[in-house]
């Protein structure tokens, strides 16, 4: 059986995430192609519903992406998206989802190598912790 | 450790309470700060007219139900599936209107008021009920027999109250990772007074209902209980929704007025797929309360302070689902100062009540002084003052949910 390559799906925020995660490719960084990015304008524009819709439709792992705490572009977007991500994580705890598939990192503009390792790490998480544990038409 | 075992233990650390007693202090000072600014603008754009001018009105019935309709009298089913009864008893719900219900529509089938089994329908020629108005949710194979059984016989169904829509409570048993095992055997043997019925009458031989039993004089059978509940609508074709928990009157005089239209006048029926009796915004626009600086400091449930007649339940601590529910019930809740639960489920443009509730709420958690150089850990302290937040949110829509049901991770390598 060939290795088990997990499907994640990345919410990065416009302004610094999402320039990391460029940045990263401009430096030519090496790193697992497991993830698809999804620009948002902000972390705090990442609903709820996008990280249950994304497990629901079988990703193995979340990860939302977002400027440095103080450094948001909208101010207090992040504040408003680690509370959030806190709660939801509470919620897919108690549906049987181990927590370490949804992550929450911050990562700004210069940090295409914080990008980098976040993703790398995170990948090797989800591998250890096997495919998503949702079954198609359960 | 059993699905309860876990929840009952979840937050019982004392450490918890050290760290959120020092969250709360820091709290307090940016209370005190905050709320010397003016309210924000469209919390204060609210008037009495406003609130009054949102309420959903109840239809204008007229002069409807004048003995039998032109074309002869209708066929009226009513079923519950996985359901309380409350729905049935509110369909009680129409005024004097009641007394006449019987010259528009013979009642074929209502199991708790009137005679009609199962034969009698199985009988009757495909789409010869006019209406059959089905309350609850699909759990077992009776329940799904059934509402196939009416389905085929009806021209139109509509999936009556928060069960039938949403799943509702019952659909919450969904959460227990065992399925019905786990359920049959917690409820047969685990609780108190089953264990120790058990115990006297069947100790080592614990009595648990079975699907099949062999008699002498033939075989019974009981109903199988289904590991996931299911919404109507994902077990058969629906024509119309009418939410709550149960409906109430403004909502089912607009579906009378809709049956009674489309039987004495011919009036078109609604679009198919129609929610019947709610309005396009939230509950909160129908809410008398006044909204002032709705900021979450602490949570506490309504008998625990005393509740502030006029002031929105947010601002004192109440969680409430308002502004994630849509309107329909006029508020009752709200202003009889209990916090709304969400049983009228999401707006039109919404799936997932309970993310989007989670959402208006996680932001009423005020940003603190030191929110930029505290730790995740501090983050977690703080929200998990919200005690079993997916049987909060989820109350009533887990089975229209996304994820729907308890996953199980396997582990990997």
């Amino acid at each position: 059986m060939s290795e088990f390559e997990p499907k994640i799906v990345v919410f990065c925020c416009n302004w610094c995430s999402y320039a990391g995660a460029d940045g990263a490719g401009v430096a030519r960084l090496q790193m697992p192609p497991n993830f698809r990015i999804i620009r948002t304008m902000c972390s705090a524009r990442v609903d709820p519903e996008f990280i249950l819709r994304s497990l629901a439709k079988g990703a193995d792992g979340v990860v939302v992406l977002g400027c440095h705490p103080a450094d948001c572009h909208y101010i207090g977007g992040n504040y408003r998206a680690r509370r959030r991500i806190a709660l939801i994580r509470m919620v897919i705890e108690q549906y049987g989802f181990d927590p370490k598939r949804l992550k929450l990192e911050w990562v700004s503009a210069s940090e295409g190598e914080k990008f980098q390792k976040t993703l790398t790490d995170f990948v090797s998480t989800i591998k250890e912790l096997g495919p998503t544990p949702l079954q198609e038409g359960s | 450790m059993s699905f309860f075992d876990r929840f009952r233990n979840k937050n019982k650390g004392a450490a918890v309470k050290a760290s959120a007693a020092k969250t709360s202090a820091a709290v307090k000072k940016e209370v005190k700060k905050d709320s010397k600014q003016a309210a924000p603008a469209a919390c204060s754009s609210k008037t009495l007219d406003s609130v009054a001018a949102a309420q959903l009105q109840p239809a204008d019935l007229g002069e409807l139900l004048p003995g039998a309709p032109p074309n002869g009298k209708i066929n009226l089913a009513i079923y519950w599936a996985a359901a309380c009864g409350g729905c049935d008893v509110s369909l009680l719900d129409v005024n004097e209107r009641i007394l006449t219900i019987g010259d528009m529509a013979n009642i074929v089938m209502w199991p708790i008021a009137a005679d009609g089994k199962e034969h009698d329908i199985a009988e009757m020629e495909d789409g010869s009920i006019t209406v059959s108005i089905i309350s609850g949710a699909v759990r077992n194979s009776e329940n799904e027999h059934m509402v196939k059984l009416l389905r085929k016989k009806s021209a139109i169904v509509v999936c009556y109250g928060a069960c039938a829509c949403f799943g509702g409570s019952p659909s919450l048993a969904n959460l227990i990772p065992g399925g019905k095992d786990e359920l049959l055997d917690y409820v047969y043997r685990k609780t108190p007074t089953t264990a120790n019925f058990q115990e006297d009458y069947h100790k080592g031989k614990p009595v648990i209902p079975q699907t099949e039993f062999k008699a002498p004089e033939g075989k019974l059978t009981l109903p199988v209980l289904y590991d996931t509940v299911k919404t109507l609508d994902q077990v058969i074709d629906v024509d119309y929704y009418v939410p709550g928990c149960p409906p109430l009157q403004e909502s089912i005089s607009h579906l009378l007025k809709a049956v009674a239209d489309f039987a004495y006048n011919g009036v078109p029926l609604p679009p198919k797929g129609a929610t019947v009796g709610v309005v396009t915004k939230t509950l909160c626009d129908m809410c008398p309360r006044r909204k002032e600086y709705r900021r979450i400091t602490k949570i506490v449930e309504p008998h625990e302070i005393d509740v502030d007649p006029d002031l929105c339940l947010m601002d004192q601590g109440i969680l409430c689902l308002g502004p994630a529910t849509v309107g329909g019930c006029n508020a009752r809740c709200t202003r009889a100062g209990q916090p709304c639960r969400g049983c009228y489920g999401p707006t039109v443009a919404v799936q997932e009540q309970g993310a989007s509730a989670l959402t208006a709420i996680a932001s009423l958690f005020p940003v603190l002084d030191d929110d930029a150089t505290m730790g995740e850990d501090s983050i977690i302290d703080i929200m998990s003052t919200i005690k079993d937040p997916l049987g909060y949110f989820y109350a009533y829509t887990m089975g229209k949910s996304l994820i729907k049901r308890s996953v199980t991770e396997k582990g990997g390598k």
